[in-house]
């Protein structure tokens, strides 16, 4: 018996990456919402201010003296992943799920969409150095599977940058020990990435999260823009007529006119 | 302590009747590493579907209030065994071991038994 196997289409990397990929670049990827650190055209590191760095996430198990130690005798080298290895401090499989964490977490940010324009600046190495590379494709069809993961849990994107607001009731939702935890801190003032820091948590899990609290309306889901309050007209213009639209520019083309 | 793809390797190696073996996030549904797998058994599929078998027995236990902790699920098909184990790690970010294996071939206490080793391996 043969199985039809749908084969799905490609995903949609960007040009850039792709062709830096082909290239086989090393250097720094720069968009508004973070970097991408390529070594031999795989990506070896991101980092985005909307999510949570490997200090924040091994935080209790490497205090800042490790980093600090590993930062002085190793940063130079862009080797720190490997020395903090080397020296005892993390195990090899530990950094390396820990790292893979967030180099998906911030790449999920770089890469989204309204990510503005895109600068590569080749030759740029990242302190930490390789720890498991990843290909470009495999990065890209995991942050399209993100983004269509959280539109299937709850497909209000505003979510996800809009501070947290609790829904003002009493009722029990049903909600898990770790989603608990972000509603806590759920002051009405502090977005998802806030939350994820404070809980040193993946930024996206906590955008996970976040979404399913809205989808079981334990959150509020923000509107897509706010309306405008209406502007009130001048008191004359009523009195022009009844369309102050086409008077207030039946004014100005008479001004300009005899200018 | 082993890197994920040399201990993913030794599970397709040391346990027998292995079809595969993945390692996911269960937030997202990514596998961080598999090995095996065939045009038939899509690991990341896989892995991303069985993260909401995990999240509902998560639930249902809290639902239920046992303040318990799940060591494994098992899900017996017809020609498989497909055993999920959740890693219990001091960084606990939610990660379990995704094990498919031929019902023919394998033994089951043992798959768990070396299961739990594997994990021990991965972790510190």
């Amino acid at each position: 018996m043969t199985t039809a196997t749908l084969v799905p289409p490609p995903p949609p990397l960007s040009p850039m990456l792709a062709r830096l990929a082909d290239e086989r670049a090393t250097g720094a990827l720069l968009r508004d919402h973070g970097t991408l650190y390529l070594d031999d055209g795989q990506v070896v590191h991101a980092e985005s201010p909307a999510a949570p760095g490997l200090e924040v996430l091994l935080d209790g198990r490497l205090p800042q003296e490790g980093w600090q130690e590993a930062f002085d005798l190793a940063g130079p080298d862009g080797r720190v992943g490997r020395y903090l290895v080397d020296s005892g401090r993390l195990a090899d499989g530990e950094l390396e799920l820990a790292h893979l964490g967030v180099l998906f977490d911030a790449a999920y940010f770089v890469l989204g969409p309204g990510g503005g324009p895109t600068r590569f600046r080749h030759g740029v190495a990242h302190w930490m150095g390789p720890v498991r590379p990843v290909p470009t494709r495999v990065l890209a069809r995991e942050c399209l599977r993100r983004r269509e993961l959280l539109d299937a849990l709850w497909p209000y994107p505003e979510t996800d940058d809009s501070p947290v607001v609790r829904a003002d009731t009493d009722f029990p939702y049903p909600v898990t020990r770790r989603q608990q935890d972000v509603l806590d801190l759920a002051d009405g003032v502090r977005t998802p990435a806030d939350i994820a820091r404070l809980l040193g948590r993946a930024a996206f899990h906590t955008l996970v999260d976040v979404r399913r609290l809205a989808a079981v309306g334990a959150v509020a889901t923000p509107q897509e823009t706010p309306v405008p309050a209406p502007v009130a007209l001048p008191q004359w213009m009523p009195q022009v007529t009844e369309d102050p639209d086409v008077a207030l520019l039946r004014r100005l083309r008479n001004a300009l006119e005899a200018l | 302590m082993a890197n994920t793809e040399a201990a993913l390797k030794e599970a397709m190696t040391s346990i027998e009747g292995t079809v595969g073996v993945a390692l996911v996030d269960y937030t997202s549904g990514m596998a961080l590493g598999t090995a095996g797998g065939s045009k038939e058994l899509d690991l990341t599929v896989a892995a991303a579907g069985n993260t909401d078998v995990v999240r509902a027995k998560v639930r249902t236990m809290e639902l239920l209030g046992l303040n318990e902790d799940i060591e494994d699920i098992l899900i017996t098909l017809d020609s498989q065994y497909h055993l999920i184990r959740l890693l219990k790690g001091r960084g606990n970010n939610g990660l379990f071991l995704y094990l498919a294996l031929d019902k023919g071939r394998a033994n089951l206490a043992m798959a768990r038994h070396q299961l739990k080793k594997i994990e021990n391996e991965l972790e510190v």
